[in-house]
């Protein structure tokens, strides 16, 4: 049985407790589902913790891990969020060294993409870069040739669009 | 009132109706042990921490109350892990209570300190690592809670030394933290669904209700014998389905799948419409999946979602209690003869009697069937693992609800004798036949100290035929014969070595045992009967791996 693998977002309310991250990661094991990026943090409520989490995986068996998921005892809900009616963001730190030579094209790139500069110090700056995925890497292809020295990014944030 | 963290426990376990704990002290648990008598909670001692988890899981599928062991930290919460994966994966409601070192200690691998919770996470429905005293009472409740509601399962509670000792005032409990179970709710989307189910099942012509374990843990049983009685629907029982409905009409078509008998894999085969209630398709029920039931719409109602689909695509199905699902539906179903359908299950009932396909369970068969006459109709009967256990629910007609108790999702050898005295303490109304085999017996053999010690009445009988009786099968039919490993010879004497532990017993063979069930039956306390059974007798039918649920093996083959 041939099936389409696509990208799954799920967005999790869980208890805020020590060791539930544990137990969803667990689940995931258990499947075998891999996770391409995994973002949790708390909510407006301190008890309350939202684990967003991006798969490539075919739908059926992305519904049989969201099941397994419900049935842990410190998951509240299970939403699995589509493109078209959720908003998605992540965001991408650059670590990258200012000379002499990269210089222009790099404040170009700056200004082009709308990158901040949250750190400078000598001349390695921190570039802060927030979009969608294809924004964040496209930003990231046009550095790499200046010669970028570290990245760190976070998995995709998401939010259901309209209440 | 200032209370220590134990006591708290026991309090609080007691307030939950909690009367029995089966358990094993240690230096980390012994501030419980300390005052467990004053609590009025009796504590059996055991000889083996897994012996307490059995007996707990027996306890709890005995009565249907939660069943609740403990152990020390370390090698005893270890040693209960096997206990805890038998009790979640036949869904008992259990409370596994484990020591653990100070908190301050905790993740410097101080002596006797293991990560239960984390060794325990894919085996429990959940587990509370107990940091703070004033969580305790909360804990406990929240604990029993989850344990028993929705799909039972186990729950660890680990219970650090420096929190069981510490003190703490009844106004500083926390109240919070109860986490509110979802209750599973029957609306008007379920009850759209199950209409659909209704009118699929009376439009059926030769239906069939395939029924699981579920309906034992949501107490549905004279609900189920309504249904099956107004629609006149015959059923099949997957392995722990079996006690969950007594007919004496003919309904009843056996067990269903690898062990099962020729006539429900049959019928189940030629079915237009199955319904299954409380059962998750396990691969034991099912065989080649392709090929289960292939007229058959499959239509399921379950408490737990993530048991629908997971096997095999229905075609409908609700998310209810089964009870509750089960009352709806009667009103549901219409009175139907269905005269064709009973005349063809009773012509192949014939046909079976006649060429002896499902009396494959020998001279063990015979014996078992000789043992449930002699005992009162109320007996409950705990099965091992292997030959013993197939011959035993093959051959033990059930007739009360819990009256057959078997290790049936994880297979766990070793369980009945622990499991049959935590059944026998918790249903004291009832007599406890333990049926075994030698390789079984011999896992758990140092709980006939417990048996003795505190005269449990359990009738034990122990199949001997000096080998792993069902790994031999398997070796004969699919391993040319070759009996490696398998062989555990007849030079241990069991009826000297129960008369070593106090117990009186007797042998017998599997041929002429009546003196020998005579006794077993007549005993007023413990008891065990050895019954030499000959290597070669096997069970029949059974399904070859890879074979669809008819495709069976009748006999030996030369």
């Amino acid at each position: 049985m041939k099936s389409e693998v696509k990208e799954h977002v799920i967005s999790m309310l869980v208890n805020n407790r020590p060791g539930v991250l544990a137990r969803v990661a667990g689940v995931f094991g258990r499947l075998g589902y891999n996770i391409e990026s995994l973002c949790v943090a708390e909510t407006i409520s301190s008890k309350v913790s939202r684990i967003t989490s991006v798969s490539k995986a075919d739908p059926a068996f992305t519904e049989k891990v969201k099941k397994q998921l419900n049935r842990l005892v410190d998951v509240i809900s299970v939403a699995e969020l589509e493109d078209d009616t959720s908003a998605k963001r992540e965001m991408m730190l650059i670590g990258i060294t200012i000379d002499e030579k990269n210089r222009p094209e790099l404040s170009r790139a700056i200004t082009m993409f709308g990158c901040t500069v949250i750190s400078m110090k000598d001349s390695y700056c921190i570039l802060q870069v927030v979009g969608n995925r294809g924004d964040v890497e496209t930003v990231l292809n046009f550095l790499t040739p200046l010669g970028v020295k570290d990245i760190a990014r976070t998995g995709a944030v998401a939010l259901e669009s309209g209440a | 009132m200032e209370r220590t963290g134990a006591e708290i426990l026991l309090n609080t376990l007691s307030e939950e109706g909690v009367s029995e704990i089966f358990g094993y002290p240690g230096a980390s648990t012994l501030a419980i042990h300390d005052c467990i008598n004053e609590t009025g909670i009796r504590h059996l001692l055991v000889r083996h921490e897994q012996a307490a988890a059995h007996a707990a899981d027996g306890y709890a599928r005995a009565t249907g109350k939660v069943g609740v062991c403990i152990a020390t930290s370390g090698p005893g919460a270890t040693n209960l892990v096997t206990g805890i994966a038998t009790a979640y994966m036949d869904s008992t409601p259990m409370i596994a209570l484990t020591g653990q070192v100070t908190t301050g200690l905790l993740g410097s691998d101080a002596f006797q300190e293991t990560d239960i919770i984390g060794i325990t996470m894919p085996i429990t429905k959940h587990s509370f690592l107990v940091q703070d005293v004033r969580d305790m009472a909360s804990t406990v409740r929240e604990a029993i809670n989850i344990a028993t509601s929705g799909r039972p399962g186990p729950v660890v509670i680990d219970l650090p030394r420096d929190v069981l000792a510490a003190r703490c005032n009844d106004d500083e409990e926390g109240g919070g933290g109860f986490l509110e179970q979802q209750e599973i709710h029957f609306g008007e989307e379920e009850l759209r669904r199950l209409k659909q189910i209704a009118r699929l099942l009376n439009e059926s012509e030769r239906p069939v209700l395939l029924v699981g374990g579920g309906v034992k843990l949501s107490q549905a049983f004279t609900e189920l014998a309504d249904v099956i009685q107004k629609g006149n629907i015959p059923f099949v029982t997957t392995m722990m389905g079996i006690g969950s409905v007594y007919t004496p009409n003919g309904f009843n078509l056996g067990l269903i799948g690898t062990h099962g008998t020729d006539l429900a894999n049959r019928i189940v085969h030629q079915s237009d419409f199955i319904l299954a209630v409380g059962a998750r398709f396990s691969d034991r029920t099912t065989s080649v999946i392709e090929e289960f039931a292939p007229l058959a719409t499959i239509a399921q109602i379950d408490v737990d979602p993530t048991s629908i689909g997971k096997n095999i695509k229905t075609d409908i199905s609700v998310v209810s209690d089964i009870r509750v699902a089960l009352q709806e539906l009667l009103g549901l179903v219409t009175e139907k003869k269905r005269e064709d359908w009973i005349d063809r299950i009773d012509r192949e009932r014939e046909r079976i009697a006649k060429e002896g396909s499902d009396d494959g369970c020998g001279p063990a068969g015979e014996c078992i069937r000789m043992v449930q006459e002699c005992m009162p109709e109320k007996t409950i009967a705990v099965t091992d693992v292997g030959l013993n256990q197939i011959w035993a629910i093959r051959s033990w007609k059930v007739k009360i609800p819990r009256g057959l108790i078997t290790p049936g999702g994880l297979g766990t050898m070793g369980f009945s004798v622990p499991a049959s005295m935590g059944a026998r303490i918790g249903a004291i109304d009832h007599e406890v036949v333990v049926f075994t085999g030698d390789g079984g017996f011999f896992m758990n053999i140092q709980e006939l100290a417990t048996i003795g010690f505190y005269n449990i009445p359990v009738k034990i009988v122990v199949f001997n035929n000096g080998n792993l009786g069902m790994i031999r099968q398997i070796q004969h039919h699919f391993y040319n014969s070759r009996y490696r490993d398998s062989r555990l010879s007849d030079l241990v004497d069991i009826t000297e070595i129960a008369k070593g532990f106090g117990i009186p017993s007797e042998k017998v063979a599997a041929e002429d045992p009546r003196k020998g069930i005579e006794k077993l039956c007549g005993s007023e306390g413990p008891f065990l009967l050895e019954v030499v059974v000959d290597e070669n007798n096997y069970v029949y039918p059974i399904i070859p791996p890879g074979k669809s649920n008819v495709e069976m093996i009748y006999g030996r083959s030369e």
